[in-house]
């Protein structure tokens, strides 16, 4: 296990931010910390980095205990959301920054840079300051500064939260294409969960301080342990007493199925390829998500009758009793 | 098509003489004369008195300025000035800059009271200043004097005590230079640098002192100016000593008391000059360094 986090908790104030927190993050692998904001995953990562000083328990990375260990000393690359790009020097420089410290020999050096900055794509921009680049360009251009000094793990907090919807989707695609080249450890922190399950190897979901699972993508989506982990990595519809997703419920023009639930169309929403569909049942609306091209198919309109049923191999979980 | 063309010309040439006729208008009456009053202002305020004294430096040609510099005791007092506000600017740059990391970077019970102490300089007067000093450091009955005294130490009526006073009173003019460009660049640069395996002394000179280079160039320009000119703390401690502990702008006094008016306006060209050749320094040298 590359890092062990065990029993750690901190507060600010009145407010708690982790609340015993044990995580083990594999070696070699991309691991997302998913979670709502303030939830406290930016607070772990910051504490694994050595940013942020934990009130109780003990982080060890690769073996080495690290809770007491300044963050310089920790040989972590950290990304920031907002760059942290060094504004005064040039995009060479930044990137050379932790050689230069570390005194390495000045050829080492304008060898690394050169080879980073052909892996992040922004080899022609060696000269120019980080203001004139792009919000994308600057984030790559941290990476490949956090990446220099080839750290144990390398931590990134909501690295492409700045960004527009293309770039963030464009970058994410190629960090994880990057992290099969370099196979670095890497945890990224999001509030997306698109974006974790689509980029991570393994996802931890922290809410309120808690870690609340800890599992595959696959596993997280298809089981997840709670309620909370369910509603938060897509969206949720309660048909006859179960929860599952509303693209895994099955809608018929006719009756055929004894189980099925009949209702009534009350409204038919269309978002680009997809149409969300809201059922009247005697139990209350349902939310269904159906493809532009079966509501043609089915010929769906508002007012018609339809009958409801769990698609075959959908997840289903109970509806908690209330109260 | 023909039709739709000749019909959208007028439309696209009619906006041309609107904006134009817009771009005009703030000249109207009301700006000449807002402008006028502004100059006016400050020529009365400003520009025409400076100008007086340096044609009256120059009322009998260089000779004026030729008799300062080669008065011996005037040469002692520029020297002290310069001595006094290099001193002062030295330590108002060190300790401003130190104590502005503090106010910023640090939480700490008290800082509330510590960041309005540090403008107490700015709004009590020097002669104050000056009064208090003798009071601590005073020689004969002070609180902390007769000890330095008889440890061979003399503070007031010497060189140190005309340096204390300087500095307290341009103490402010770093700090309010700098604290506000240290809140705005934040810590994140400063966090990614110490990820990056930096101590925290090589932080603060890689990464933390250029962020607040400019800052910093206009608190040592301010400050600079402000000790070559003080004058009311520096005359309570200095114990103006002819040719000892007397700076500049005492002669200026001195001479002007004396009828010497002549000797007074050059004294008094010379450190307008210095202080006017500071600003003129570093708006030279700032631009080149924004275009880069």
């Amino acid at each position: 296990m590359s890092i062990e986090v065990k029993g750690v908790s901190k507060r600010f104030g009145d407010f708690v931010a982790l609340d015993d927190v044990n995580v083990s993050i594999p070696s070699g692998q991309l691991t997302a910390l998913l979670g709502p904001s303030g939830g406290g995953k930016s607070t772990l990562l910051r504490i694994i980095a050595g940013l942020e000083s934990a009130d109780a328990g003990s982080i060890v990375i690769e073996g080495v205990e690290s809770t007491n260990l300044p963050a310089q000393k920790r040989n972590v690359g950290f990304v920031f959301q907002h760059y942290a790009a060094f504004k005064h020097m040039s995009v060479a420089k930044n990137v050379a920054f932790g050689l230069e410290i570390r005194k390495r020999p000045k050829a080492d050096v304008a060898r690394r840079v050169e080879e980073l900055l052909e892996l992040v794509h922004l080899s022609q921009f060696a000269h120019r300051l980080p203001a004139q680049l792009s919000g994308g360009q600057r984030q790559r251009m941290a990476l490949a500064r956090a990446l220099a000094v080839e750290p144990t793990v390398l931590l990134l907090d909501e690295p492409f939260g700045a960004l527009d919807a293309k770039v963030r989707k464009e970058l994410r695609d190629w960090l994880r294409r990057l992290h099969d080249e370099v196979h670095v450890t890497t945890v990224f922190v999001t509030h997306d969960q698109e974006e974790a399950l689509e980029v991570s190897d393994e996802i931890v979901v922290i809410n309120e301080g808690r870690v609340e699972q800890i599992g595959t993508p696959d596993q997280l989506y298809d089981e997840p342990a709670n309620e909370f982990v369910m509603g938060f990595l897509g969206e949720v519809t309660v048909l006859d007493n179960v929860r599952l997703r509303p693209h895994d419920i099955e809608v018929m023009v006719a009756p055929g199925d004894p189980l099925s639930t009949p209702g009534t169309v009350k409204r038919l929403l269309r978002v680009g390829f997809e149409v969300r569909i809201t059922v009247a049942t005697a139990q209350g609306d349902v939310t269904v998500l159906l493809t532009r091209t079966n509501v043609r198919q089915l010929g769906l309109e508002v007012g018609q009758q339809v009958w409801l049923a769990p698609a075959a191999g959908a997840h289903t979980a109970p509806v908690p009793v209330a109260g | 098509m023909a039709d739709t063309s000749v019909a959208d010309r007028p439309v696209r040439i009619a906006p041309v003489p609107r904006t134009q006729r817009r771009r005009w208008r703030p000249k109207s009456p009301a700006t000449y004369l807002i402008r006028l009053v502004v100059v006016v202002y400050l020529v009365l305020l400003v520009a025409w008195p400076v100008a007086l004294v340096a044609t009256n430096t120059f009322d009998g040609g260089l000779d004026s300025v030729r008799e300062v510099l080669e008065d011996p005791d005037v040469m002692t007092a520029l020297r002290l000035t310069a001595l006094v506000a290099v001193c002062s600017v030295v330590i108002n740059t060190v300790f401003g800059v130190g104590m502005s990391l503090l106010l910023v970077r640090y939480q700490f019970p008290g800082k509330r009271a510590l960041s309005a102490l540090i403008d107490l300089p700015l709004s009590v007067s020097p002669i104050v200043v000056g009064v208090s000093l003798v009071l601590v450091y005073g020689g004969r009955d002070g609180w902390f004097g007769p000890a330095l005294e008889s440890a061979g130490f003399q503070v007031i009526f010497a060189t140190p005590g005309i340096v204390m006073a300087t500095a307290f009173v341009a103490l402010p003019l770093v700090i309010r230079e700098v604290v506000p460009v240290l809140e705005e660049i934040g810590t994140e640069q400063e966090q990614a640098a110490r990820s990056l395996g930096a101590s925290s002394v090589q932080t603060f000179w890689r990464i933390t002192l250029p962020a607040i280079k400019w800052a910093v160039v206009y608190g040592v320009v301010l400050s600079m100016a402000r000790s070559l000119g003080e004058f009311g703390a520096v005359k309570v401690v200095s114990g103006n000593v002819l040719g000892e502990t007397r700076t500049a702008t005492l002669v200026v006094e001195e001479k002007y008391l004396n009828f010497d008016q002549q000797g007074a306006y050059a004294v008094a060209f010379l450190l307008a000059m210095v202080s006017v050749a500071c600003i003129v320094i570093v708006a030279i040298i700032r631009p080149k360094e924004e275009k880069r």
